[in-house]
């Protein structure tokens, strides 16, 4: 009886989680164990491994006498830190955070059918492929006055053309990837502001409040944890995005974020790539900031309180 | 019972079939790697035709082997992609036969066990060899040993536009004699630019020279006309000056500085420089020969007319970086590497039947390569449609090769890298030259060689 109950048990485990754990381990954990290993190798274009060693750590530091840990981040690496702080914090507060709340709200205010027309709009560019969304991106920035930006601003207010990808890579990398990012916040915030149940509305409006009130009290309380998880799991994805980057920037020195780094060593096409091992090396630290800042925010934004009980829910 | 015996016999049967089979192996298969170029169709195509060739001197020879090929295009952006991918082929144990790469890989290629010492096969067969020009050789070298065959070369150059010249102008004497002024080293890489700003501020063109936008061979033409010497052979290390990456890059700026180079040359797509020429929006490009059949295409010049063409272009070496230097030029030879297999000596001779005049001919006059063998110049073929690869045979008089070492892909990133901080406005020549020498440093180590 026992061993053919342990017998099912042991089944229903293989049938119901097994699955979920082969992907899990294939494809979560064997990635990151292989990184771990390769960035301690030599490996470069011939993808033979000759020794075990640390020196592609070494690659990002340069030894110094000033700083009292006896090496500073070399040029190349620490630009690399600054520029993916910089284009995280940007898309992950302007967009990824405000804008989707910003069009939460405002599209469950609208009627029905325009809310749920505007969201469709601002889905597209999630739903478009990205070489296609790339494309449309490089024709509106194109820096004569072919491009639609130039259009509008020589022919509509008559300004000089603008350069976006020479003068300002950075805001053109932030609102290409946060035009993607905001329609992911803007999706969960209004299916948590749906859940807020109608009759505190009501009694908000009967109290006397006003709309700006009503989203001050009754939905901003309701919006912590959906907001908290969309900031903590879009710093995780920005942290590693390359691909719009590459796509309308290509390997250009001005946007070589660390997951852009990788990328150039590695596989990229055409700019010296082939250093599995340097590239590697540049993941790891990667995947230790991507913890590291997971866990900070968890701390910060009190998600294991949040997590353990349902806050929306009024008894 | 009736039905076991069948079953069984059947097993035996197949089992006998799949055993016996490699003894009556009549098929030698060759799998040949090669991108889809548009700039080369036939480079993987002559392979296929001399397995034609070959079969029928083994049907003569009564011979029931057939050699077959399979062809595998891929899809990369470039040689060096292509280069990276057929490598992670190799290190699963999944190598081709024959290799369509650019020659520079060869080192690498070499280290990786993956290319065929050739030496043996081109000495044992000089009927099909002798004829190949002796530089082309030096390409496909690694520490003094040939790893392949050249396929095709090719020379580079600044095409300069002539009517923008003579609207901005200038005079048919100094345009006709603006190639033998930068042979003679009076016309500098400065003057170049000083040019160019003269005939896009004259508002004959919109842009200046027009380059590459992405790493490439024709940055290694103007780096050495400013005196870095890339290549250390005896030692097979890379070498690189900062004093000369410092005027390198110092030309660079002052070029974008004055307007002849756009800042935002970096960021092009090809398509763009491509039409930035052929639009004449752009009076120079620097690049290479074949694109002379689009050129002839984009002016609508016809392909036989040699003389209409050079009344509208003219076509220079990179010049001297200094008054009284040396003018520069690279040819990046494509190559064919036999693969280290099993079926090395028939991939060798499907190479050799590859190089043989009227295949090369076909290659060189439909792409507008200059072709490997002495002899085809004088082909009926080549004297009626080639007559823009034979004007660009004097530049060749100036030709270097990239380095055959594993690390030039790299070396070639990196200043690269300088060139996109300097014309960006993101760095001085002086900050430039001293990030790309640490950046060297540290990637290449002890294969690299700073001379000052």
């Amino acid at each position: 009886m026992s061993a053919s109950s342990s017998y099912r048990q042991a089944t229903n485990f293989a049938v119901f989680l097994g699955p979920a754990l082969v992907f899990l381990l294939a494809l979560l954990v064997a990635p990151i164990i292989v990184d771990l290993v390769v960035a301690f190798t030599d490996m470069a274009q011939t993808v033979t491994i000759n020794e075990f060693t640390t020196k592609q750590f070494g690659k990002l530091v340069h030894a110094s006498d000033d700083s009292w840990l006896g090496f500073e981040l070399r040029g190349t690496f620490y630009r690399a830190l600054s520029l993916t702080a910089v284009f995280v914090f940007l898309t992950l507060t302007i967009f990824n955070v405000t804008f989707g709340l910003i069009l939460a709200l405002t599209t469950t205010a609208l009627p029905d059918r325009l809310g749920a027309f505007f969201r469709a709009v601002w889905l597209l560019p999630r739903m478009a492929p990205s070489v296609v969304y790339a494309l449309l991106w490089i024709w509106v920035v194109d820096p004569t006055e072919r491009g639609l930006l130039n259009q509008l601003l020589v022919h509509g207010f008559g300004m000089a053309p603008v350069n976006m990808a020479l003068n300002h890579p950075m805001a053109l990398i932030v609102i290409s990837n946060g035009f993607i990012g905001a329609s992911m916040g803007m999706l969960i915030l209004t299916s948590s502001i749906r859940s807020i149940p109608q009759h505190l509305f009501h009694a908000a409006r009967a109290d006397g409040a006003g709309s700006l009130s009503v989203i001050r009290h009754v939905v901003l309380p309701a919006l912590r944890w959906p907001l908290s998880y969309i900031t903590v799991f879009q710093t995780l994805a920005l942290l590693v995005s390359f691909e719009y980057i590459f796509l309308l920037m290509g390997s250009s020195r001005s946007t070589m974020t660390m997951a852009m780094l990788a990328y150039t060593k590695t596989l990229a096409p055409g700019i010296g790539s082939g250093q599995y091992a340097y590239g590697a090396a540049i993941t790891l630290i990667l995947i230790v900031i991507g913890m590291v800042s997971a866990l900070l925010l968890y701390r910060l934004t009190n998600m294991k309180a949040l997590l353990a009980k349902p806050r929306i829910e009024v008894h | 019972m009736i039905l076991r015996s069948v079953l069984s016999a059947g097993v035996a049967l197949a089992t006998l079939g799949v055993a016996a089979a490699p003894a009556f192996a009549e098929d030698i298969t060759i799998k040949v790697w090669s991108r889809a170029d548009r700039s080369g169709p036939m480079r993987p195509g002559n392979i296929v035709e001399a397995a034609d060739t070959l079969n029928n001197m083994l049907a003569a020879a009564g011979s029931d082997k057939v050699v077959k090929v399979e062809l595998i295009e891929t899809n990369n952006k470039g040689f060096d992609a292509d280069a990276l991918d057929v490598l992670k082929a190799h290190s699963v144990g999944d190598s081709p036969d024959i290799i369509v790469a650019a020659h520079e890989w060869v080192g690498a290629f070499a280290q990786a066990g993956l290319a065929a010492n050739l030496e043996d096969h081109i000495k044992s067969n000089p009927n099909l060899y002798a004829d190949v020009i002796p530089t082309l050789w030096e390409s496909v070298k690694f520490k003094g040993e040939r790893f392949g065959v050249p396929q095709d070369s090719e020379v580079r150059m600044f095409f300069l536009n002539n009517d923008m010249l003579r609207k901005a102008g200038k005079s048919e004497e100094f345009i006709a004699g603006l190639p033998e002024a930068v042979n003679a080293g009076e016309f500098t890489m400065d003057d170049l630019c000083d040019l160019a700003a003269e005939v896009k501020d004259s508002g004959a063109s919109e842009l200046g020279i027009v380059h590459r936008p992405n790493v490439g061979p024709d940055f290694q033409m103007a780096m050495a006309s400013f005196g870095i010497e890339m290549y250390n052979a005896e030692e097979a290390r890379l070498q690189v000056t900062k004093s000369g990456l410092k005027d390198y890059y110092s030309w660079l700026h002052s070029c974008v500085e004055k307007g002849a180079i756009p800042a935002d040359m970096t960021t092009y797509s090809w398509d763009s420089v491509h039409e930035a020429f052929r639009g004449e929006k752009a009076f120079s490009k620097f690049h290479g020969i074949w694109n002379l059949g689009p050129q002839l295409e984009a002016f609508g010049i016809d392909a036989t007319d040699g003389d209409a063409y050079f009344d509208k272009i003219t076509w220079i070496n990179a010049p001297a970086g200094k008054k009284g230097g040396e003018p520069k030029n690279m040819s990046h030879p494509v190559v064919y590497v036999v693969a280290d297999t099993p079926n090395k000596d028939v991939a060798a001779m499907l190479v050799a039947l590859a190089t043989q005049h009227v295949p090369n001919t076909k290659h060189a006059v439909g792409t507008n390569h200059t072709p490997v063998n002495y002899g085809q110049a004088a082909m009926p073929e080549f004297v009626e449609k080639g007559w823009g690869l034979i004007a660009g045979v004097p530049l060749l008089e100036y030709a270097e090769f990239m380095p055959n070492h594993p690390k030039i892909g790299q070396y070639n990133a990196i200043t690269f890298q300088g060139v996109q901080a300097v014309e960006t406005g993101e760095m001085t020549p002086d900050e430039a030259a001293e990030m790309v020498v640490e950046e060297l440093e540290t990637e290449l180590g002890e294969d690299l060689i700073v001379l000052d």
